[in-house]
C-alpha cells in the first residue's frame, strides 16, 4: 500500500495513531539530542541527528521486571499491559535493531518479557529527508508498519502490515514510479560503510586478524561499557533480587561484555579474562558469530558505539582498522 | 510484528522442598529437593537448573540424580560464593525456587551399546554422577564401563560411600587420584591423566565423557586422543555462568553457541576449533 501525504494528513494520522497507542515521536532536545517523546498534539521535528537512545530499549529497558515474590510466598510475573506504544522517527538502521532483537528474543524458548512490550506496539520508520539538515536517509523497505518517506513538502508513506494499511486506508494513493525514483536514490548512499563492514567481517571469518592489533585496540578501551549501552542490538542482562516492603523483585539489567566479571565463574576460571578477548569478542561477536547464529550480521551500522567511544574504538572504526591494517590479505 | 505468540513464561520459578541436606566435604552439601506433589523433574543426565534464593539470587546448578530417580532430585552444592553460602545454610522443610531443567545433556544414546569411559575432576563428578547413575541402573544397555576419578586430596572427595560401591562392582572398573596425598591415603597420587594411559580399551567402540574443571580438558583430551580414541567420541561438559538459562542473557556464550541451549555438554568435534570454549 503507497500513499501520498500532506502535512495536514500527516498531522490527522498521527491524532489517528493517537488514539489507540502511546504514540511518541522525534524531538530535537534541549541538550543537542535527539529523542522520541510523547505526542503533544503539535510539536515534533521531522529533521534531525539519529536519536540518541537505542530504539531497542523500548522493548528491552535498563533495568526490567522479571518476577516478583510476594510475602506469601506466591512467585507472579508482570503482566502490564499497558497502551501498546508507537515509535515514530526510526530510521532504517533502528528498524533493523529492533528487528534483530525481535528474531533474538522470539526464538524458543521465547523471552515474554520482551514480548509483552513488543506485540502490539506499532513502528513507524522516518526516511528519505529527515537528516539533520534534510538530507536523504535511506529507505527501510520493511520491518516497521508504516514508512514515512519525507519528500517535502510531502510524505510517501508505505505500510508493511495490516494495522499500519488500516491506518493509513484514507489517504489518497501515491505514483508507483515516484516510490522508484525513492529507492534508486536510496540505494546510491551508504554502500561504502556497509562495504567496509563486510570486508571487516570476511578478514574475521578467515582469522586473518592478529592478536596484536586486538592488544592495541584493548589498550585503549576504557571499559566504560558504552559500546554495548547504546548498541540496539546489544541484548546481554544480568539478573539481580531487590527485597522491598512486600516482598522481592528480581529484574534483569543490561550488562556488558566488555566487564572483566561478565564471564567469571564461581570457580574462578574467566573465559573473557583478558581484554583482548573481551575486546575481541565484541567485534568477532557481531560480524562473526550472530551471522553464523541468525543469518545476519550484529551490526547495523547506526553508528552510536563510534559515536559514544569515548576513545575512538566504536564499530565502524575498529571495522575501518581492520581493513586498512589487513585488507590486503583478503 | 507478525509472529508472536506467548508462550508459558520463562522466567517463572517453581517452588521445590528441601527434604535432605547431607555434607559430603568441608564445602559441599547434598541437596535433595522434591517438587509439588512429588513430581518428576524429567530432566536428562548432565542438564541443569536454576536455583533461586529470593532476595540472594539466582545460580545454575547442574542436577547429580539420574532421572531414573524419579521421586526427588539432587544437587551438589560448593560454597564458594553469596548466593552458594545462603544456600549451604537451608535446612531440611526450607523452600527454594526451580526454573529448568535446562540445556543439552549427556549424549545417552551414543553411548547405548558402547563401552564408556567416564573422567571426572574434582566437582566435576556431580553431574558425571548423573550419568553413572543412570547407566548403573541400565547397565544392560552398556558396554564396558571405565570410570576415572581425580580431586585435589583425599578430604575433597565427593561421594565416597558411592565410590566404594562403584569399586566393588565387578561390571564397573573404577580407579581414582589425588593431586596431593595424605598420610592415611593409599591408593593413586598424580594428575588424572596419568590413569587413563593403563585403562585396557578397544578405541573404536569406546566413547569418553569428560567433566572437571576447565584447566584439566586439554591435557585429559591429548591423553583420550594418544588412546585412539575418535574427536567425535569424547564428550565434554562446559562450565559457563548462566544467567538466564534460555539462550538470551548472553553470559555463557562461545561464540556463536549458548553453553545453556546447546549445551553444557559438547562433542569436542564439534568445539575444538572455537576459540576459548576449553
Amino acid at each position: 500500500m503507497l500513499k501520498t501525504l500532506t502535512a495536514q494528513d500527516l498531522f490527522r494520522l498521527l491524532d489517528r495513531v493517537s488514539r489507540d497507542y502511546n504514540l511518541l515521536v522525534p524531538r530535537n532536545l534541549d541538550d543537542g539530542t535527539r529523542g522520541l517523546v510523547k505526542w503533544d498534539g503539535q510539536q515534533l521535528d521531522f529533521c534531525g541527528d539519529p536519536l540518541q537512545r537505542k530504539p531497542t530499549s523500548h522493548f528491552f529497558p535498563q533495568t526490567d521486571l522479571l518476577v516478583q515474590l510476594l510475602k506469601d510466598g506466591t512467585a507472579s510475573v508482570p503482566r502490564k499491559t499497558p497502551e501498546p506504544l508507537a515509535l515514530l522517527g526510526l530510521c532504517r538502521e533502528d528498524l533493523q535493531g529492533i528487528a534483530f532483537c525481535d528474531r533474538f528474543f522470539s526464538v524458543p524458548p521465547a523471552d515474554d518479557i520482551y514480548l509483552d512490550k513488543r506485540r502490539g506496539a506499532l513502528l513507524i520508520g522516518l526516511t528519505g529527508q529527515a537528516g539533520p539538515e534534510g538530507e536523504f536517509l535511506p529507505l527501510a523497505g520493511q520491518d516497521c508498519d508504516i514508512e514515512l518517506i519525507a519528500e517535502k513538502p510531502t510524505w510517501t508513506a508505505v505500510a508493511y502490515s495490516e494495522p499500519g494499511a488500516h491506518l493509513l486506508e484514507e489517504f489518497p494513493d501515491a505514483d508507483p514510479q515516484g516510490f522508484e525514483r525513492l529507492w534508486e536514490r536510496s540505494a546510491e548512499i551508504t554502500v561504502a560503510r556497509q562495504e567496509k563492514l563486510a570486508q571487516a567481517a570476511q578478514l574475521l571469518q578467515r582469522e586473518l586478524v592478529t592478536d596484536d592489533f586486538w592488544e592495541e585496540i584493548a589498550a585503549r578501551c576504557i571499559r566504560c561499557g558504552g559500546c554495548n549501552f547504546v548498541c540496539p542490538t546489544c541484548t546481554c542482562f544480568c539478573v539481580q533480587d531487590r527485597q522491598g516492603s512486600h516482598g522481592t523483585e528480581r529484574s534483569r539489567i543490561w550488562d556488558s561484555c566488555q566487564l572483566d566479571a561478565f564471564m567469571r565463574e564461581a570457580g574462578g576460571h574467566n573465559p573473557l579474562g583478558t581484554a583482548l578477548l573481551r575486546t575481541r569478542r565484541r567485534i568477532h561477536h557481531k560480524l562473526v558469530d550472530d551471522p553464523q547464529r541468525w543469518g545476519e550480521p550484529g551490526c547495523v551500522l547506526c553508528g552510536r558505539c563510534d559515536r559514544a567511544c569515548p576513545t575512538g574504538i566504536g564499530m565502524y572504526s575498529v571495522c575501518d582498522a581492520i581493513v586498512s591494517r589487513f585488507g590486503e590479505r583478503l | 510484528m507478525k509472529t508472536m505468540a506467548l508462550h508459558h513464561c520463562s522466567y517463572q520459578v517453581a517452588r521445590a522442598k528441601v527434604e535432605t541436606v547431607r555434607a559430603l566435604t568441608d564445602l559441599e552439601k547434598l541437596f535433595r529437593l522434591v517438587l509439588p506433589d512429588g513430581e518428576a523433574l524429567n530432566h536428562d543426565p548432565g542438564q541443569f537448573v536454576q536455583v533461586s534464593l529470593f532476595g540472594v539470587g539466582e545460580a545454575p546448578i547442574s542436577i547429580c540424580s539420574s532421572p531414573t530417580q524419579l521421586d526427588s532430585f539432587e544437587l551438589c552444592v560448593r560454597r564458594a560464593g553469596r548466593f552458594t553460602t545462603a544456600l549451604h545454610q537451608l535446612n531440611p522443610g526450607a523452600e527454594i525456587g526451580i526454573r529448568g531443567p535446562f540445556g543439552v545433556g549427556f549424549p545417552v544414546i551414543p553411548l547405548e551399546g558402547n563401552d564408556v569411559m567416564l573422567i571426572a575432576g574434582g566437582l566435576g563428578l556431580a553431574p558425571l554422577r548423573s550419568l553413572i547413575h543412570y547407566i548403573i541402573d541400565n547397565r544392560r544397555d552398556f558396554g564396558k564401563v571405565d570410570i576415572l576419578l581425580g580431586c585435589r586430596d583425599p578430604q575433597s572427595m565427593l561421594f565416597c560411600d558411592e565410590l566404594e560401591v562403584w569399586r566393588k562392582r565387578l561390571d564397573i572398573n573404577f580407579s581414582c587420584s589425588v593431586d596431593r596425598g595424605a598420610p592415611d591415603w593409599e591408593g593413586n597420587v598424580g594428575l588424572i591423566t596419568a590413569l587413563i594411559p593403563g585403562v585396557h580399551l578397544e578405541p573404536l567402540k569406546t566413547v569418553a565423557v569428560v567433566c572437571g574443571p576447565p584447566v584439566m580438558y586439554r591435557f585429559v583430551i591429548q591423553e583420550l586422543l594418544k588412546k585412539g580414541i575418535a574427536e567425535r567420541h569424547i564428550y565434554l561438559s562446559l562450565e559457563r555462568h548462566m544467567k538466564c538459562g534460555l539462550g538470551k542473557c548472553g553470559h555463557c556464550q562461545i561464540e556463536n553457541l549458548y553453553c545453556c541451549r546447546d549445551g553444557p555438554v559438547f562433542n569436542y568435534a564439534d568445539i575444538k576449533n572455537i576459540k576459548g570454549a576449553i
